[in-house]
Formats: structure tokens, C-alpha cells, sequence
């Protein structure tokens, strides 16, 4: 009998998930490696082959090479290098619609977390990178999409920090009046067994569509508050052995995009990858 | 050191009296010209003091085109201070002054504030050898060596992010006290950094402003300098302009020292122009261990070696004994190179050169 199973990581799932998401003809802002960079450059190749991404560092709309060759000018074919300043100075000016973005902890607003873990800012249990560029990025961009792993202790009713804004206290016009720009927010989080959005009117947390191999019980069941959930709750299907193949052999042969420091750190499509110490990384200490 | 800075609750200069003594000299008198400040963060920070910047240009920067080649240590050791706030471009994986941030080592520095945006492990290499005592984050490598220090005391954060510390260098760089910007309003990083939250006098919205950064000093690693420390950086990323521009000192390391007729060739390239360099430090693999766009890869076996040390156990001494080998027991760079690294493994690290790289 042949077997049939498709076994996929945490990660590949997220990328998978968040892959499905991208528009073609929208711009993303991004951070340098990670589930997030993965997802686009995945539905860039897959699903949207017109959609265009810029590096928080300064890199605008590179063209990756499949797979991605070693190289040390990253972010080959980009359309312009500039100052890091340049794609924050276009994300303020309207042209970035997409945040994609890492988070240690969300909560029913979509604020998130990636700076620390504990009560006491100044002595905290554990201390996370900060913010990078995510704070500007979930700020200016039209749209933030917020990727992590569904475990217990991060979709959360309270994050320790905000590291960057959500909705902030879910009032209306609540981040207008923290002085961002009008019309913008999270719009999904996407988690390797469950997608959500945001209720228009109360900004709460809202899951929309549920893995089929799981249940809406069991995703709830994993959150530390109560979500909205749509009357039409949507499944989200297994990643497929051509979106697997795609992943493993063109976007990230050998998982390096998530592997740590090797002597492939910087790659083709972008930057360094930083060592094990990625906003998703452990709670624990 | 207390006097240099301020919590912006407590020593700011009132911006509020500021802005009504400002608008009291307006002719319209519209009410919406006030500038009104509706919330501050706590974070410590510099206060900016465009004038004293202005004052401190005017007294000690050359503006003619004079040699100002000198070694990494002859460099650090003329403008690094104990105390200062220094602002590095680029970090230890990419395009790092990883060079002169070694000398900083050697040298024992002491109590330096240093904006880490976006950095990555040379932030816990520097806690680690002693000589940070305040982090601006944007992003760093948050290994055991930062846990630790954070929780003893030894170690302060203030929050930002990449954009806000980029943006606050822009602002120095310009002359100006703030720059308006809009992201970190209503979050912990406007909390817990110095931005303030006014009511803007052009359309009435809340908006956030970011105090200007004047570092002590910048250390860049550029591609090509001439001796004169006109320089270019080549590849995408990070703000060297702004650092530059931004800083009182500013120390350069390069691949390339180039002629100067080779600046006035093609000066579209000119990323910081000689009168904002103070030093030039000729620096082959100035940014060992992490890659240089177009010419080397990082060493990813040092990398490894790093990262393992810095997320090590105290006790293992692991750590100790990586500063002792790269950095205590060699003089210089050169040194380190010569005794520690194959000639294999730098010939492997090179990719292409400039000109392949860049057309130039």
C-alpha cells in the first residue's frame, strides 16, 4: 500500500497559509527572513506573481531567483537600494498595503509583541529583538497581516508590550488619535491551523476559517480569550505537495530561512538571515 | 553624564511653553496654531540641541580636503570616549564597522550608549566585553548575555524602532530638533522611547514627533574612500548618510581607498562627502565576520562560534575566551586575520569585486 501522508512543519504551514493570502498587483512591506518573507515570496511565486515586496532595510521590489542563488549583493534585481528611510518615507506616503510581519504575542486587537515578556520593562522575564521595523510598518501600511504559531500564551487578551499597534483599545478612530495614519490596521493573523480577521465595528479578533484536520473547539481551545467567530467559518486545507515542493526546493532549499547562521546566511532573496532568535522564537528561557 | 541627558517627563524643556510662546508671535492667532504636547514617553534620551551641534561643527570640523588616513586604534582612540553615544551603520552579519567595533573592545571603552537599529549580535558581543551600558532598540540579538545583564541592572533599553532611530538621525543630519513621523503612536514604544504626541498645527490631527539624535560618533564601513574620507556605499541598506551626517565624530572603514580624481569622476556616487569624515581607516574585510554586498561573504563558521558563545552558559566561559582569542590577544585586525583566519576561508568568503558587482 502506497502511503499517502504529506507531512509538513509548523513553518510550512504558516508560509503555506499566508501564501494563499497574497494579492497579486499589492505591494509588502517585509522584514528579511522568517515564516512572513516566506509566505510572500511563496505566493509571489505561486499565486501572485505581480505582487511586489520591499525590504525594511532598503531594498525595493527584488526579483528573487528560484531558487535562490548565494550571493552577496542580496536582493537581486531590485528595482532601487535606498536609505532604510526611503521605503518608511513611501509606506508614510500611502504606497505599501501590505505589512507582513512576525509577532511573539497578539492580542484581541491585534496589537502585538516582539519586545518582552514580564511586568517590569527595565527587568524583564525575557527580553525579545524590539520592534525592527515593525512598528512603522504596522503603522503606515494600508493593511497589517500578523503571522505566529498557535500555542498557548500568544493570542493573548493583553499583550505585556505593545510593541506595535493594532487597534490599539478597539474604540473607533483609536489609532487616528495616537497620531497614525486614517484607514489602516491589522487585517489578518494568520497561524499554521487557523486564519483571522478583524470585526469592522469592534475591531475584536475574529476566526475565519479553521484547518481541516482541527476543529474551531480545538483552535479556541489554544487562545487565551474568547474570538468572534464568522457565521460562515471557511476551512483551510493542508499545504499541497506542490506548494510543499515549491517551498523546500525553490524558496527555501535545505529551511535555511529559518536554520540559524550557516555559511548560506546571506541569500539571494534578501539580506541576513539572523540566527535562531526570530520574533517567534521560544517563550521559555 | 546625568546632565546630558533627560527623561522626558521631567528635565524636557516645556514644548508646550515652547510652542505657546511660539505662536503667541503669529500674527493670524488661530487657535489650532498652538502646538499642543498631549502625551510624552518616558524613555531617557539625549536632548537635541541643534545649536550646540551647529557650535561644535563650526569649531571642529575641517572643511578642506585634507588626509585623514590613520589606523583603527589611532582612530578609536581620538574619537571614541568613555560615556559617549556612538551609532553604527550596518551590523555584525552585513556591512558592519565590525573592524573598528573590535578596536572599541581592545580599547576597554566604558559606559556607551549605542543606537542598535537594526543590529544584531554585536550588540551582546559589546555588553558582554563591558563596554554598553544603554541600548536604543530598533532590534537587537537578544542572547542570554543581554537576559542577564538587563536583569542585573548592568544593562539599560530604551525602545524605539528601526524607523525611529533612522528617522531621528535624519532629523539630526538636517539640524533640526524633531522630525514628525507617523508610527509609534499608541504603543509601548512610544511609552517607553521620547517621542511626544502633539496636535498638529497644519491639520488639526495628532501626530508624533521624534527628538533629533546627534551621536558622539558614527563608525561606518564603506566600500571605497579616498583619503580624504570622501566615500561610497554600495548595495542596499541601513542609513549611512544619515548617521554620518547626523554625528559630531564620524570614523570610516574601507575596502578601497581610492584617488580622488576617481570621487570627482562620478560623484552621483558619493554617499558621504570628506568634510563630514573625521578618519579613514583602510579596512580589507573590515566587516569580517559578516558579508560586504558585492565582494565577501560572511564567515559563517565565526558566526556559529558567536552566536554558540553568546547563547552559552555564564559559566562556561565561552564567551571570555572568544574575546580573548579575536580581540584581547591580537593588536589589530590585521593580527586577528594573519593568526585566526585561513587564507582558504577568506578566499572562499570573496565573491566578485566593486566594479564586477557595481559597474564601476
Amino acid at each position: 500500500m502506497i502511503d499517502d501522508t504529506i507531512t509538513f512543519t509548523d513553518t510550512e504551514a504558516l508560509a503555506v497559509q499566508g501564501a494563499r493570502l497574497m494579492e497579486s498587483g499589492r505591494s509588502y512591506f517585509i522584514a528579511a527572513g522568517g515564516p512572513p518573507a516566506l509566505a510572500v515570496i511563496l505566493g509571489k511565486r505561486l499565486y501572485a506573481p505581480d505582487l511586489i515586496y520591499s525590504y525594511g532595510d532598503g531594498a525595493i521590489d527584488p526579483q528573487p531567483d528560484y531558487p535562490p542563488r548565494r550571493t552577496t549583493t542580496p536582493y537581486t534585481r531590485s528595482a532601487a537600494f535606498g536609505s532604510m528611510n526611503n521605503p518608511r518615507f513611501q509606506a508614510t506616503a500611502g504606497y505599501m498595503d501590505y505589512a507582513a510581519l512576525e509577532a511573539i504575542q497578539v492580542d484581541q486587537f491585534g496589537n502585538f509583541n516582539t519586545s518582552m515578556i514580564g511586568t517590569d520593562y527595565e527587568r524583564p522575564r525575557r527580553r525579545f529583538g524590539g520592534a525592527g521595523g515593525a512598528n512603522e510598518m504596522a503603522s503606515c501600511c494600508w493593511r497589517t497581516i500578523l503571522v505566529l504559531r498557535l500555542e498557548e500564551r500568544r493570542l493573548v487578551p493583553q499583550v505585556d508590550f505593545i510593541t506595535s499597534p493594532g487597534f490599539l483599545d478597539g474604540s473607533p478612530r483609536a489609532r487616528e488619535r495616537a497620531g497614525l495614519p486614517a484607514d489602516t490596521g491589522p487585517y489578518r493573523v494568520i497561524t499554521d491551523q487557523a486564519i483571522f480577521g478583524f470585526e469592522e465595528k469592534s475591531h475584536r479578533m475574529e476566526l475565519l476559517a479553521v484547518g481541516s484536520w482541527t476543529s474551531a473547539e480545538a483552535v479556541i481551545g489554544k487562545m487565551e480569550f474568547e474570538p468572534l467567530v464568522a457565521k460562515d467559518l471557511k476551512v483551510l486545507e493542508q499545504p499541497t505537495l506542490v506548494e510543499l515542493w515549491s517551498l523546500r526546493t525553490e524558496i527555501d532549499p535545505g529551511g535555511r530561512a529559518l536554520a540559524g547562521f550557516s555559511q548560506d546566511f546571506q541569500v539571494a532573496r534578501g539580506g541576513w538571515i539572523s540566527p535562531d532568535t526570530s520574533a517567534t522564537g521560544s517563550l521559555a528561557l | 553624564m546625568s546632565n546630558r541627558k533627560q527623561s522626558a517627563s521631567s528635565k524636557a524643556p516645556s514644548a508646550k511653553a515652547r510652542g505657546r510662546s511660539r505662536s503667541a508671535e503669529r500674527t493670524d492667532g488661530a487657535k489650532r496654531d498652538s502646538m499642543q504636547v498631549i502625551a510624552s514617553g518616558q524613555g531617557e534620551f539625549l536632548a537635541p540641541d541643534p545649536d550646540g551641534f551647529r557650535r561644535f561643527i563650526r569649531d571642529n570640523k575641517v572643511r578642506n580636503e585634507v588626509d585623514k588616513r590613520m589606523s583603527a586604534q589611532e582612530a578609536v582612540q581620538r574619537f571614541v570616549q568613555d560615556g559617549n553615544y556612538i551609532t553604527l551603520d550596518g551590523n555584525m552579519g552585513y556591512r558592519g564597522p565590525n573592524l573598528l567595533l573590535r578596536e572599541v573592545i581592545r580599547q576597554r571603552k566604558r559606559d556607551l550608549w549605542v543606537a542598535a537599529g537594526p543590529g544584531t549580535n554585536e550588540i551582546p558581543l559589546l555588553v558582554a566585553a563591558g563596554c554598553v551600558s544603554r541600548v536604543d532598540v530598533g532590534w537587537m540579538d537578544p542572547s542570554p548575555v543581554i537576559q542577564y545583564a538587563m536583569r542585573e541592572g548592568r544593562l539599560k533599553v530604551v525602545e524605539w524602532s528601526n524607523g525611529g532611530l533612522s528617522y531621528r538621525h535624519l532629523a539630526g543630519a538636517m539640524g533640526v530638533p524633531f522630525l514628525p513621523v507617523r508610527f509609534l503612536g499608541g504603543s509601548g514604544a512610544f511609552e517607553h522611547s521620547g517621542a511626544k504626541l502633539i496636535k498638529d498645527p497644519f491639520t488639526g490631527e495628532n501626530l508624533v514627533l521624534v527628538p533629533a539624535i546627534n551621536p558622539d560618533v558614527a563608525l561606518i564601513h564603506v566600500h571605497q574612500s579616498d583619503r580624504f574620507g570622501n566615500c561610497r556605499v554600495f548595495g542596499p541598506g541601513f542609513a549611512p548618510a544619515e548617521k554620518a551626517g547626523s554625528a559630531k565624530r564620524v570614523i570610516i572603514s574601507t575596502e578601497e581607498i581610492i584617488e580622488p580624481a576617481e570621487i570627482r569622476r562620478l560623484p552621483g556616487l558619493t554617499t558621504i562627502p570628506h568634510y563630514i569624515v573625521d578618519a579613514v581607516v583602510h579596512a580589507p574585510f573590515g566587516a569580517y565576520p559578516g558579508g560586504m554586498p558585492g565582494m565577501y561573504h560572511g564567515d559563517g563558521e565565526h558566526m556559529g562560534d558567536l552566536a554558540a558563545a553568546q547563547r552559552s552558559r555564564r559559566d562556561s566561559g565561552l564567551l571570555e575566551k572568544f574575546l580573548e582569542k579575536w580581540i584581547y590577544s591580537v593588536a589589530s585586525d590585521e593580527e586577528m586575520l594573519e593568526k585566526h583566519v585561513e587564507r582558504e576561508t577568506l578566499s572562499e568568503m570573496r565573491t566578485s569585486n566593486i566594479s564586477e558587482a557595481f559597474g564601476v
